[in-house]
């Protein structure tokens, strides 16, 4: 009896993962979000702020994921707001994994919010989003060598086409911490340590399972 | 040739040497020592201007920039 009860238990889907989608304004955010957990969007007030965030289901996997999709922000260095609701959303939910979503044409200033998020300890996924209007505007991004860096997963996407979107919602279970040290180092054309025998250590993509 | 960013003029383009402001309010947007801009909006009346750095446009205050030294006359 004891051991069909357990099966039983192996085909429940796990506790909900809360993901936050932290990123500057005019990303591609919220039509990501979108995309991500289609009709389910539901919008919610967050207590003791004017600014909103939007919170929706997706179910992928055997998981189910809480998307939040946060208020654009530049840094997490509450200076409006709309940061404060990103900061604070961080620290509410710290057992969430936080999407990342960067435009594909101004990478470089995502990225300093993105390594913020990343300084913080959390599981991270990266979505670069927009890539069409990098395609349009001639600039060629290296994902690989993007992921090779940071350490975590790093998808392209679309958002209003979709491209990508799907690979996105897979590779949410496969975020990792970054470390921000192992970063700098290769930034610097620096190996860092080994990791593990255990863990590849390469790209990310595997989140070391 | 160091100069204020305030005193640009407009079209030109320059890199960003120091930043005597708060430069993480600037950094987060984008706004980076060593970073190649250029100016594409003055506004009359000590308003703001606007820089453009590769995709990104970004304002500030006259003050602001008056705090942002960037150096012209190099081969860019």
């Amino acid at each position: 009896m004891t051991g069909g009860k357990t099966e039983m238990a192996v085909l429940v889907p796990e506790r909900g993962t809360t993901v936050l989608m932290i990123g500057n304004p005019n990303v591609g955010k919220s039509a990501l979000f979108n995309r991500i957990t289609g009709a389910n969007a539901i919008v919610s007030n967050y207590p003791g702020t004017t600014v909103d965030f939007t919170s929706g289901t997706f179910i992928g996997g055997g998981r189910t994921y809480t998307i939040i999709d946060v208020p654009g922000t530049y840094s997490l260095d509450p200076r409006d707001a709309a940061e404060e609701v990103a900061v604070r959303m961080l620290r509410d939910y710290p057992d969430a994994v936080v999407m990342i979503v960067l435009d594909a044409t101004k990478t470089d200033r995502g990225l300093y919010v993105a390594l913020e998020v990343m300084e913080r300890g959390m599981p991270c996924i990266v979505a670069v989003n927009m890539m069409d209007a990098a395609h349009e505007k001639k600039i060629s991004l290296d994902i690989a060598a993007l992921q090779r860096i940071l350490g975590v997963p790093v998808v392209a996407t679309t958002a209003t086409s979709g491209e990508g979107v799907r690979d996105l919602a897979d590779m949410l279970r496969k975020a990792k911490v970054a470390d921000i040290g192992a970063i700098a180092q290769r930034m610097r054309g620096e190996e860092p340590e080994r990791e593990p025998a255990f863990t590849c250590g390469g790209c990310g993509g595997c989140g070391g399972r | 040739m160091l100069t204020e960013l305030s005193d640009l003029p407009f079209g030109a383009t320059a890199i960003v040497r120091e930043i005597n402001t708060s430069a993480h309010d600037l950094n987060c947007m984008g706004l980076r020592i060593g970073k190649e801009l250029k100016m594409i909006t003055k506004q009359p009346i000590k308003g703001p201007v606007v820089v453009l750095i590769g995709e990104l446009e970004i304002a500030m205050g006259l003050e602001i920039a008056g705090r942002i030294m960037v150096e012209t006359g190099t081969d860019i």
